[in-house]
């Protein structure tokens, strides 16, 4: 009885685990691809220098020193027509890779891009691992077990109707006056 | 008074360890007078630190300036409330207010476990106790709030501007209580490995413990969130600050632990984890103090660095090593029985939801440690800011609503592809509907359509669970649809409680979707009577209006709001300027509406030209995330109201006569809620 309800479950478990994936994996949100860069998405790119540790768009000073002239200057670069990436790039050249307001995408630093999605499959691969384990050991279990099988069914929520059909009378003439008192 | 507080805070170091020996040495000898002795030793040092308190408030409400504390964060013209507040405002405050709280909830724990758990309960005591004495330790050695100084001021240098909000009052002290109160379950999972008493007796003795931390944890957020909404003057309200990320990291793993806590309770599974869940939930509240104090990362919250850092790095590391070791050699303890039938299952979901949780803890943790790491390893500073943490975490935001959807309605142990699909036809229907509707609207950004139809998938779910017991209700008890209703939350609390929450959750998504990708901003410079517009507003500045008082100067701009022709509203942003500090701040001004808040900055103001500058932003929907937050302060309000059913089960796994029938087959387990 158990293979067929097996090999859906794996099927829809790695349906779920594509659905998952396919969420988690899809390019970066907020990337308007092709759209040009309004100078709000520049200051959010670059990172304050007065010491508050929020972007140029976000800092909250008033009067910052940093933060006011950089967002004046990213208008007028705007204005003499540059693109984000030749904005940034001036930046970068100017104070160095600190003042970028996310790691880029090479070397060292696409190690902080990665971890978070390694340690996610990791850890995605090690609970269907542990499951694996588990669902084999309870069903070699469940073979000798004396526990009756409208038990699940009797604690679920969800999928009731199918496995009431199985209910012995009494049993079920219990569970309606144990719900009655329950709920 | 400085000398009655510095002696308060010696006495209740001296009574912490005292309280750690005699319960040391009462175990050993089996002596229930020490372990008594312990008990009320711990009393006493709540009291002492009570009295500490105390003494630094007097402080602060007299503007005695011969203590440094007051001088550095209080002033003669500060309004009381602020002084009242200040307490928390400066390092030293903030550490013994924490420590105030801490003696506080241990002195709750003492009383609630003094006929029950007599075996965990002295452990957890001394863990406790041990908390206590490093906190204690450094607010008698290094960072003492009754310092004096040698010549005293006329005047304190006030408390910083930033701070000087209403949101001062509440925040900090709801984020403390959030973190403090974790390590109440921590010091009772410390017990219990100890003692090897590894059923779930900690665990119902500590899960309203848990809650009440989450809940705090929760409102610590919200508070913070909305504090720079309304003081930060940028149009956002959550920036990925390290200390920030400092809040957010344990509410994220104490929510994981509360939902796989239900399968230990259900199953007596999971027990590993669980306890790993609580030690990381507790360490990440050190490690959010490590972070605020050590000034390691900068920060926005920097207004309390100091040289706390290494004692705080060494106190963590310390519990880490102890915690794991400890764990590790109670492994073999902790099997238990491995019954697991299938991935259509809840169980599967819970530990996919928890990988969910602890994913995005760990991809907040990575981003706000990687800068040290790459100053380490390649000796360059960067800088991990929102774009990465948004891109990170976005898609995994998307698995966990998606999840949070599939939870409530998926079955334990095992569920047919047949019921599969009856039970979710209705929240697919309802997310793909709410797809298509955004994309009739014309949004196109794939995230955006993604994560309004999962919200309403989510949404769909918690609707069928509550329709699904109302019409229960209705069928078994004959009731009407409203009573159904009420009856259904208030004896199944845990569980649809459990459900309002994650309603809130569910807005405050569509929420912070919605207010993240659709906001627009507009920055003008204007004369008095000119006009210009945002969205369907259409703004009209009016003129200045200075108040000034010995503690401020007040600059607002009056601005009418029309919309259609219509006036809706006349708003007053500020410029301020604090005089003690010298320093320049804004106030801005916000019209919100279930639809979107119209936010105004005023920008500068230049006398000569008689020009304004105002930025404006119009954020949709940004509404529904403090709504969501409201709706899941009350269903955790419900979640913890108290409930004859769990007391009984309390009663029942902590071995004492109980009011429940015996466990038979049909016999919902012990917690039949919060599922």
């Amino acid at each position: 009885m158990n293979s067929p309800r097996k090999s859906f479950d794996t099927r829809a478990l790695a349906a779920a685990a594509a659905l998952v994936l396919a969420i988690a994996f899809v390019a970066p949100p907020r990337e308007a691809a092709g759209a040009r860069a309004s100078g709000q998405e520049i200051a959010e790119a670059l990172t304050c220098q007065c010491g508050c540790g929020l972007t140029v768009a976000n800092c909250n000073h008033p009067n910052c020193s940093f933060s006011v002239p950089t967002r004046e200057r990213i208008d007028a670069m705007l204005a003499q027509g540059k693109g984000r990436a030749e904005i940034v790039a001036y930046f970068r050249k100017q104070y160095g890779e600190k003042i970028l307001s996310a790691p880029t995408t090479q070397g060292f630093n696409l190690l902080a891009w990665t971890m978070p999605f390694i340690a996610l499959l990791a850890g995605g691969a090690m609970i269907v691992l542990v499951m694996g384990r588990w669902r084999t050991r309870g069903a070699g279990a469940g073979d000798s077990s004396d526990v009756p099988a409208p038990r699940s069914s009797g604690q679920s929520n969800s999928g009731q109707s199918n496995a009431a059909a199985q209910f012995d009378p009494a049993l079920r003439e219990r569970l309606e006056r144990e719900l009655k008192e329950r709920i | 008074m400085p000398l009655i507080g510095q002696l308060a805070l010696a006495l209740a170091l001296l009574v912490a360890i005292y309280s750690i020996g005699a319960n040391l040495i009462g175990l050993r000898r089996n002596s229930p007078e020490l372990l008594l002795s312990a008990r009320h030793a711990l009393w006493a040092m709540c009291a002492m630190v009570t009295v500490a308190v105390a003494a630094l408030w007097a402080g602060l409400l007299a503007s005695d300036f011969s203590l440094e504390y007051v001088a550095s964060y209080s002033s003669v013209t500060l309004p009381l409330p602020y002084k009242f507040a200040a307490l928390w405002g400066g390092q030293q405050g903030s550490l013994l207010f924490w420590t105030w709280l801490l003696s506080i909830f241990t002195s709750i724990a003492i009383w609630q476990n003094r006929r029950r758990n007599p075996e965990i309960t002295p452990w957890a005591l001394i863990v406790l106790a041990a908390v206590a004495v490093f906190f204690l330790g450094m607010l008698n050695f290094v960072t003492r709030p009754f310092d004096l100084l040698a010549t005293v001021p006329p005047d304190g240098s006030d408390l910083n501007p930033l701070l000087q909000n209403y949101w001062m009052a509440i925040h900090p002290p709801s984020l403390y209580t959030g973190y403090v109160s974790a390590a109440v379950p921590f010091a009772f999972a410390c017990g219990a490995l100890i003692t090897r008493r590894l059923d779930d007796a900690w665990i119902r003795t500590t899960r309203r413990w848990a809650i009440f931390s989450w809940f705090f944890l929760t409102l610590g957020n919200l508070f913070g969130a909305r504090w720079a909404y309304e003081v930060l003057g940028w149009g956002g309200y959550w920036a990925w600050d390290p200390v920030e990320n400092a809040a957010f990291m344990p509410w994220l793993v104490m929510t994981a632990y509360l939902h796989s806590v239900m399968i230990q309770e259900r199953k007596d599974m999971l027990k590993v984890w669980n306890l790993a869940l609580v030690g990381m939930a507790f360490m990440l509240t050190l490690f959010g103090t490590f972070l605020t104090r050590s000034g390691v990362i900068s920060s926005v919250h920097s207004f309390t660095q100091s040289g706390l850092g290494p004692y705080f790095l060494t106190f963590l590391i310390v519990v880490i090593v102890a915690y794991t070791a400890l764990l590790l050699s109670r492994v073999k303890d902790l099997k238990g029985p491995a019954e697991f039938e299938s991935y259509l299952s809840r169980e599967a979901a819970f530990l996919f939801n928890n990988l969910m949780l602890v994913g995005i803890a760990f991809a907040v943790f990575w981003g706000t440690v990687f800068p040290v790491l790459s100053e380490a390893v390649r000796g360059v500073k960067i800088t991990v800011g929102p774009p990465f943490f948004d891109a990170v975490n976005g898609p995994l935001a998307l698995g966990l609503i998606f999840l949070m959807g599939v939870g409530p309605l998926i079955a334990w142990r095992r569920t047919s592809p047949e019921a599969l699909m009856r039970t979710f036809m209705a929240p697919i229907v309802m997310g793909v509907g709410a797809g298509i509707a955004v994309f009739a609207m014309g949004l196109r950004q794939w995230y955006v359509l993604t994560a309004l139809s999962l919200a309403a998938f989510a949404l769909g779910s918690v609707i069928v669970e509550f329709r699904r017991g109302v019409s229960a209700r209705r069928h078994l008890v004959h009731e009407a649809p409203a009573r159904a209703l009420v009856n259904l939350v208030a004896k199944n609390n845990r569980r649809y409680g459990g459900y309002i929450i994650h309603l809130g959750v569910v807005f405050a998504f569509v929420g912070i979707v919605a207010s993240s990708f659709f906001r627009i901003e507009v920055k003008r410079s204007v004369r008095e009577g000119q006009s210009f517009t945002i969205g369907a507003y259409e703004l009209t500045y009016l003129g200045l209006k200075g108040i000034e008082d010995a503690h401020m100067e007040d600059l607002g701009a009056r601005v009418e709001v029309t919309s259609g022709g219509r006036a809706v509203a006349t708003l007053m942003p500020a410029r301020l300027f604090y005089k003690r500090q010298q320093q320049p701040a804004t106030r801005v001004a916000i019209r919100s509406t279930p639809l979107a808040d119209l936010y105004v900055v005023l920008a500068g103001v230049d006398d000569q030209s008689g020009l304004a500058t105002f930025e404006v932003f119009l954020t949709p929907l940004v509404f529904w995330l403090w709504a969501g937050g409201f709706m899941m302060a009350i269903g955790t309000v419900i979640v913890m109201w108290p409930n004859v059913r769990e007391r009984a089960a309390l009663a029942a796994a902590l071995g004492r006569d109980a009011p429940v029938a015996a466990e038979t087959p049909l016999e919902p387990q012990a917690a039949p809620g919060g599922d």
